[in-house]
């Protein structure tokens, strides 16, 4: 696993209240038991750490935030993307 | 709990009092809601920057001067003004006196969820960006939370219970409760009740569009494309009375307060529990000494978002059991957007006209069902339907349940 995904899981792992030692790209975000509130501030983590911006609403069930894998995905290409582009005005 | 309606003292409401996005005093207001009219617009009363909600049901063409006829409240904040203008009309038409003449027997409760946020942050702006020496020397008085409520009182010169209730987006129905029950019990013989906010600023859009909860187009509650709540601003404030009080002076009695339940989930601060509303919906039934098939319109909290919605929909199908598919269910925020703590203040009024003049008002921006919300929400366009009672939900951040139960001006 690369530095992206490996910080993501560590975000992951911050937010949970029981962190799991077995999350990988493939586990389902539904799975590790994260409520709206918590979604919203890892998603804060995970901005602040790679200085991007992702645009995410609560009310909608996204493609991007299905797995641990689809994240680091997406984070990854909103990064290649550069910061001012990475925007969530998009 | 019918013998106890006998003996107990009857609470009505004399008079009403609104300021929001469609309609800055109740006529206008419930010209909009009839009409099916949305005030949920792109934000113009202060620069965008960087934020990336752009829409918000915001109050236009407010101007303190013309407005507000107390001098004292125009040297208030926004939130203060909405609540001076409200009140003004609730007070007007309640024709109470002016000071009260009895002052001690008289409540204002006034609350409101953020008190004076633009004037925060105008002060911090001032502060820490611009390098002012000094803040503004009102500025403390404008932002604490109890400005409007003391605003308010001095105003009719209340002397009884006069503070702010605080619960979020239940705020201005507590009030209602409290003085409600504070008549009931006898401590006063009027009260004014009732919330406001304004809370629309540059930094709290950023701390609502951090939590992802906010809707980029639009307020479309119980529909299967809503998207998140949109902010609103302004105020809803009622004038309640004692029954014999009202009768003695030949007051025009708008609707009667029959029942009021609350509770909390004490659960999570944003996932709404089912057991909370369904508790306190049930309890403002019982104190109504109501059958569930007796209240012919149901204000929802309906806030357009995923999670409040569905839960509210399973809330009421446990209170209201095979009644619920009957029901007429409807979220005026699909008009006047959520006023948060000011919402049950405004909504309170829906619920009062709609008995008055026998229309449920819609759900406007309805566009597609959601398998779950599957009641009957009065999708786009209001109804003629006589309305003998009705029920207003409010459901908080928090898990702060409120619900009122309202019914015709007694024979």
């Amino acid at each position: 696993m690369d530095e992206v995904a490996t910080k993501i899981i560590e975000i992951l792992r911050k937010h949970m209240k029981e962190p799991r030692d077995d999350i990988d790209l493939s586990t389902a975000l539904t799975d590790l038991k994260i409520e709206s509130l918590d979604l919203a501030m890892i998603v804060f983590d995970i901005e602040d750490s790679f200085g991007i911006e992702i645009p995410y609403n609560a009310n909608e069930e996204v493609e991007d935030f299905k797995t641990v894998g689809s994240v680091v995905d997406r984070v990854k290409q909103l990064i290649a993307s550069g910061p001012q582009a990475a925007g969530a005005k998009a | 709990m019918i013998a106890a309606v006998g003996t107990r003292r009857r609470v009505v409401v004399t008079g009403m009092g609104a300021v929001t996005p469609i309609g800055l005093d109740v006529p206008e207001f419930w010209a909009s809601i009839r009409a099916g009219k949305c005030g949920v617009g792109r934000i113009e009363n202060f620069p965008l920057d960087d934020l990336y909600i752009h829409i918000a049901g915001e109050v236009k063409g407010f101007d303190p001067a013309k407005h507000v006829k107390s001098k004292k409240i125009q040297y208030g904040e926004r939130y203060s003004w909405f609540a001076g203008r409200a009140a003004d009309e609730a007070w007007t038409q309640s024709g109470l006196p002016t000071p009260y003449a009895n002052p001690y027997r008289s409540a204002c409760i006034i609350g409101t969820g953020a008190g004076g946020y633009s004037t925060v942050e105008t002060a911090y702006r001032d502060l820490f960006i611009n390098n002012k020496r000094a803040t503004h020397p009102l500025t403390l008085l404008r932002i604490i939370g109890s400005s409007a409520a003391s605003h308010v009182g001095i105003e009719y010169g209340i002397k009884g219970p006069t503070f702010a209730t605080c619960s979020a987006c239940s705020t201005a129905t507590h009030a209602i409760g409290i003085v409600l029950d504070y008549i009931r019990n006898g401590l006063v013989d009027v009260g004014v009740a009732g919330a406001s906010e304004a809370v629309l600023t540059y930094g709290s859009m950023r701390t609502w569009q951090a939590m992802r909860v906010l809707s980029p187009d639009g307020c479309f509650p119980f529909s299967k494309n809503r998207n998140g709540t949109v902010l609103a601003e302004g105020s809803g404030i009622l004038v309640l009375e004692e029954l014999e009080h009202a009768k003695r002076r030949g007051a025009k009695i708008l609707a009667e307060i029959l029942g009021f339940g609350m509770s909390s989930d004490a659960k999570d601060m944003v996932n709404p529990d089912i057991e909370g509303p369904r508790t306190a919906m049930q309890m403002a039934l019982d104190d109504s000494s109501l059958d569930p098939s007796e209240i012919d319109y149901l204000n929802a909290h309906g806030t357009a978002t995923s999670l409040n919605d569905a839960n509210e929909t399973n809330a009421i199908k446990l209170v209201f059991g095979e009644y619920a598919s009957k029901l007429a269910i409807s979220s005026t925020k699909s008009m006047h957007g959520h006023l948060l703590g000011a919402g049950g203040g405004v909504e309170a009024i829906c619920c009062i006209k709609a008995i008055e003049e026998g229309f449920v008002p819609p759900t406007v921006n309805y566009a597609e069902r959601d398998p779950k919300c599957d009641l009957d929400y009065v999708p786009n366009v209001g109804r003629d339907k006589p309305v003998r009672y009705a029920m207003s939900n409010s459901f908080a951040f928090g898990g702060l349940n409120a619900v009122l139960v309202f019914g015709r001006p007694p024979a």
